[in-house]
């Protein structure tokens, strides 16, 4: 945890091929990471001609809107609690958190009950399993990958009571409102994650509360000496995550017309998206709007695949690759044992 | 937690009493659910109900989570278990239905799962990356690689005639009365408990999944050291493999990842047993048997499959919370 010797920055730098590498990477790094996916665009579009026109791109988004959305909930947790995946923060309950929001979410609306009902029900569910994340966390000192390990089981299995492991169908005004097509044909959803994206940003990246947020994952020490509420901010993460996962149910309602059985598949995919996002920053730190290019870096790797025909099985390789990539990348930038 | 915290507490008093309670949480909980489901359902305690609990439930969760108490116990995490479980047992079947003898099979089905942990050392000792992301990454690229194996995922049975007894002999045989898995089991528990806290080796282990920077200005040669409990951990997996393709008699592809999480939590449950909350293979042990007690007497109550989930996930929830609670008081 205490920061090796080796590692503060100045202290190698007399070692000239390990700087020269390192600044290399960095550089491949931070321009390469947006060239490279500029570069993938240009393949796709030339490879599949449908690729770069308004209507697919708006497609990506808008299919890419659940993703993107419990991604963003996930960068916020590991904002708030540092990039150490099993002492730092992370949520493994918001691919389940999903399925209940968007189950509770459909149950309401299949009972009979209005759309703001349905919608509070679902905020609700998923603002109070991030709650329980935080109590678990904060309160009874759980380390997080087992804290919401433990809540994951929980509420999937609470989905299946509600659900019985059955698709609950549903339909309403709101929900054909967001599964319509908007301006420009493009669909309502790639607007939605779009506004979501800018308002997280704007909260995170802008206001001195995002800003404290990144002190206290980075330093826990330095921000409780500073004075900052270390325990609230981080039980903050883990609301502001959960109600993300609320988010993402309803639109999950709407893509689907009705709750869903397979949310736990999510899982991974949204971990991993979270942790791309930190490529796409110059110092090389989670960001709102890095998690929303790595999402539709997932987003169209995937569609691009699609168009070309190329088996959706190779999908998740390229993904497991790209993630060792890029990890691979940012160590050696940041010297070694500092990843 | 305050009162944990508190140093000069009665020692016969409520609060030892209590501090007693949550430090052996486990084995509090492992005696509370045996009881409950001995009272509450006529068909807990019998003979072939127990017998079934460790075959059936106990063992291969217990294989696996003996894998990932290595990763752990060097201070990081296998979430490649599962990926070497499906390879270990893909390499078993293609080549027993190739007709090539089952034990060449068996050694080759051990490699396959060794060689999933000898990519992630590649990428944690060799690349630098952190535990968590390379097996991340191991998983996602296995995934791909079993599905193109089988043509986008179709299972590979094995025929029911024509197949060397002694491929069922793994999963269904006896050796004196016992069963060849828990003989197995049994056999890889003491061994691993042996390797990891009773030679040079273990300990080094031990030392750098504690501090990883004062064992490496300790002199001791860290990288080298993580890679080979990959390669073990992957090694253990495969074992896992190899008993459930012999049960089962087919290779299913990514089967093997449902066995992931449940190690994980089996593991974290085990770290309370220790003063230290450290990884330790009878904790890990007693973490997989509460879960296969509570996975089987929930079955045996005729709750619905869905409260079962519930169920086993709130329990999880109570013993971490309580272990953690008693851990914290210690620290502060």
């Amino acid at each position: 945890m205490s920061a090796d010797i080796d590692t503060l920055p100045g202290y190698t730098s007399g070692n000239g091929t390990g700087h020269i590498v390192r600044w290399l990477a960095g550089f491949a790094l931070r321009g390469g990471s947006l060239l490279a996916f500029a570069a993938l665009l240009v393949f796709f579009s030339v490879a599949a001609p449908f690729f770069f026109t308004l209507g697919n791109i708006g497609n990506v988004l808008g299919q890419s809107a659940i993703l993107g959305v419990l991604a963003i909930g996930l960068t916020i947790v590991i904002i708030g609690g540092g990039a150490n995946v099993v002492k730092g923060g992370i949520d493994l309950s918001l691919a389940a958190n999903l399925g209940l929001s968007a189950a509770v979410y459909a149950t309401l609306v299949s009972a009979g009950y209005g759309d703001g009902v349905a919608i509070a029900g679902a905020l609700l569910t998923g603002s109070l399993i991030g709650l329980v994340n935080a109590i678990a966390i904060v309160v009874f000192g759980i380390v997080p990958l087992l804290a919401t390990l433990a809540v994951m089981n929980v509420v999937a299995g609470l989905e299946l009571v509600l659900t019985q492991n059955t698709v609950v169908s549903a339909s309403s005004d709101f929900l054909s409102l967001l599964s319509a097509y908007g301006p420009f044909d493009i669909p309502v959803l790639a607007y939605v994650l779009v506004i979501f994206t800018g308002i997280a940003a704007a909260i995170i990246q802008f206001t001195p509360l995002g800003l404290r947020l990144y002190a206290v994952g980075a330093f826990p020490e330095a921000a409780r000496a500073a004075g900052l509420p270390v325990k609230r901010m981080v039980a903050g993460s883990y609301v502001a995550s959960g109600f993300c996962g609320g988010v993402a149910g309803i639109l999950s309602v709407s893509y689907l017309s009705g709750s869903t059985t397979g949310a736990g598949e999510m899982l991974l995919p949204v971990v991993v998206t979270a942790l791309l996002s930190v490529v796409f920053s110059r110092r090389l730190v989670p960001t709102i709007g890095g998690t929303l290019l790595s999402t539709l870096l997932v987003g169209f790797l995937t569609n691009g695949f699609q168009l070309l025909n190329i088996s959706s099985t190779l999908v998740s390789g390229i993904q497991g690759i790209l993630i060792l990539l890029v990890v691979a990348a940012t160590s050696l930038q940041r010297g070694k044992g500092a990843a | 937690m305050s009162i944990a915290a508190n140093p000069d507490h009665n020692p016969f008093g409520l609060q030892s009493v209590g501090q007693y309670l949550l430090r052996y949480a486990v084995i509090v909980a492992l005696a509370g659910v045996f009881a409950f489901f001995s009272f509450a359902t006529t068909t807990f305690l019998t003979s072939a109900n127990l017998t079934s609990i460790l075959v059936n439930n106990f063992t291969l969760l217990a294989i696996v989570a003996v894998a990932m108490t290595f990763a752990v116990a060097a201070g990081g995490i296998d979430l490649s278990v599962g990926t070497s479980v499906d390879f270990a047992s893909f390499t078993f079947v293609s080549l027993v239905l190739a007709g090539y003898p089952v034990g060449l099979a068996i050694l080759l089905a051990l490699v396959s799962g060794a060689a999933v942990g000898g990519f992630n050392a590649l990428l944690i000792s060799g690349a630098g990356i952190t535990p968590f992301l390379a097996t991340l990454g191991t998983l996602f690229i296995g995934r791909s690689t079993q599905q193109l194996l089988t043509n986008g995922g179709n299972p590979v049975y094995l025929p029911q005639t024509g197949i060397s007894p002694l491929f069922s002999f793994i999963g269904h045989g006896h050796i004196i009365g016992v069963p060849v898995p828990l003989v197995i089991v049994g056999l890889l528990i003491i061994v691993a408990a042996t390797l990891l806290f009773r030679t040079r080796f273990g300990r080094v282990v031990l030392a750098i999944g504690v501090q990883q920077s004062v064992a490496r200005y300790s002199g001791l040669h860290v990288p080298g050291h993580i890679g080979l409990i990959y390669v073990i951990s992957g090694l253990i997996a495969a074992i896992a493999g190899i008993i459930l393709t012999s049960t089962v008699s087919v290779y299913i592809p990514n089967s093997g990842g449902a066995f992931m999480l449940n190690a994980i939590g089996a593991t974290f449950i085990g770290t309370t047993l220790s003063r230290e909350g450290r990884p330790n293979v009878p904790g890990t042990v007693l973490g997989v048997l509460l879960l296969s007690i509570v996975a089987n007497g929930l079955l045996l109550t005729g709750l619905s499959f869905y409260w079962q989930q519930v169920g086993t996930g709130l329990l999880i929830f109570i013993v971490l919370a309580a272990s953690f609670l008693n851990r914290r008081g210690r620290v502060d």
